[in-house]
């Protein structure tokens, strides 16, 4: 039993500052077991918050170091468009499926971002990270029709046969811009006006 | 049913010379409008020509466009990219607002795609940034000293409990088993 107790530890994430203190495993199991989803959020819970903050404090630093002195490197994001995600990074070109009203030429800002990662940090959004913190700017350079794709359907001995040819719009995005223009971790105080029309 | 999908041209996202990353060109040319005067199935295409082509051409002066009347021919959208690609379009009986609609998508196409197939929907020189995953990334380093056989790596992940120690943790649960319970007693 001890075994798969430390096994099933193993497979969570580890952190290893001692501000944390492991829930009794017996506490999380039954509820995984027994129902379908679990309101227990993560097997640590915070002991000190105030050395909590110190131990992440000093990781957001180094990032907003890096960030300023732009020592960084690429970036690259996963981002949300026309509800599905990719990840990009500059100089990618994607396709966006289905109809999509932006045209060709225009310049676009893609806001909605779920991650932004470099080679030695990544930002995670929950869902979304932080409104005017990174800058992800596209153009699309072309609009135009998929393949004929066939949709064939038939039912055996149902002398029932069908055939439809179809060609979904694809609109071709090219990826200009990502960059962290503010600071983790720091949202200004009002937020959300960038957009707003007055 | 046609195969004739079994047979699509295949390839991946290419774009004429980097286009987008300083400005966005117009990839279509030139388009020539062919149609005839009298014959019906032409009627849309003289439409768009006595009402939109004049604004067409005003919008895009990077697009040649000719017109080619030819009498009791069907008419006919015939459009060249920067790359050498020509596609023709077939407008007979088109009214007015296909034409627009099918001249639209010329403009805003950068060659001739028709029967090509893209393998993926997305294009990019850097595949991986902070590195690709392999098996041993975000595995517990000490699993590298392990001496095989080792009896508690060979176990299955999540073994269920068997009756004898569900039996037991009730026993240990219960006044019996604990000491502090037998103390309340």
């Amino acid at each position: 039993m001890a075994g798969v107790v430390r096994r099933i530890f193993a497979n969570l994430p580890r952190i290893n500052t001692c501000n944390y203190v492991k829930t009794p495993l017996l506490s999380i199991l039954p509820s995984v077991t027994s129902k379908f989803y679990s309101n227990v959020p993560t097997p640590y819970e915070i002991v000190d918050a105030q050395e909590d903050r110190k131990t992440y404090q000093g990781v957001i630093d180094n990032v907003n170091r890096q960030v300023a002195e732009k020592k960084q490197g690429r970036l690259f994001a996963v981002v949300h468009v026309a509800g599905k995600q990719v990840k990009i990074t500059e100089g990618d070109v994607f396709i966006v499926e289905g109809y999509w009203p932006p045209d060709a030429g225009d310049k676009i800002s893609l806001d909605k971002v779920l991650l932004v990662g470099a080679s030695d940090f990544t930002l995670i959004g929950r869902p979304l990270v932080q409104r005017g913190l990174v800058r992800v700017e596209a153009t699309v350079i072309e609009k135009n029709v998929s393949h004929t794709k066939t949709h064939f359907r038939k039912k055996r001995r149902k002398q029932y046969m069908r055939i439809n040819f179809y060609r979904t719009p694809r609109t071709m995005v090219r990826v200009n811009r990502i960059e962290i223009v503010g600071e983790v971790n720091h949202p200004p105080a009002v937020t959300g006006l960038e957009t707003r029309i007055f | 049913m046609s195969n004739s999908h079994l047979f699509l041209k295949s390839g991946f996202i290419r774009t004429p010379s980097q286009n987008g990353v300083g400005r966005y060109v117009c990839q279509l040319q030139r388009v020539v409008l062919k149609f005839c005067k009298n014959n019906g199935s032409s009627r849309g295409m003289r439409d768009f020509i006595e009402s939109g082509l004049v604004d067409f051409a005003k919008n895009n002066p990077g697009i040649v466009v000719y017109l080619k009347p030819r009498r009791h021919r069907t008419a006919v959208i015939s459009a060249e990219y920067l790359n050498g690609d020509k596609q023709y379009i077939n407008c007979r009986n088109f009214a007015k607002e296909e034409i627009i609609k099918w001249l639209n998508l010329l403009k805003t196409q950068s060659g001739n795609t028709t029967g090509f197939r893209y393998r993926k929907l997305l294009h990019t020189d850097h595949p991986s940034i902070q590195g690709p995953w392999t098996p041993y990334t975000f595995k517990d380093p000490a699993e590298n000293l392990a001496k095989f056989p080792d009896q508690d790596l060979s176990r299955p992940k999540h073994l269920p409990k068997t009756a004898t120690e569900e039996l037991l943790e009730l026993f240990q649960r219960s006044s019996l088993g604990s000491p502090e319970g037998k103390r309340a007693e």
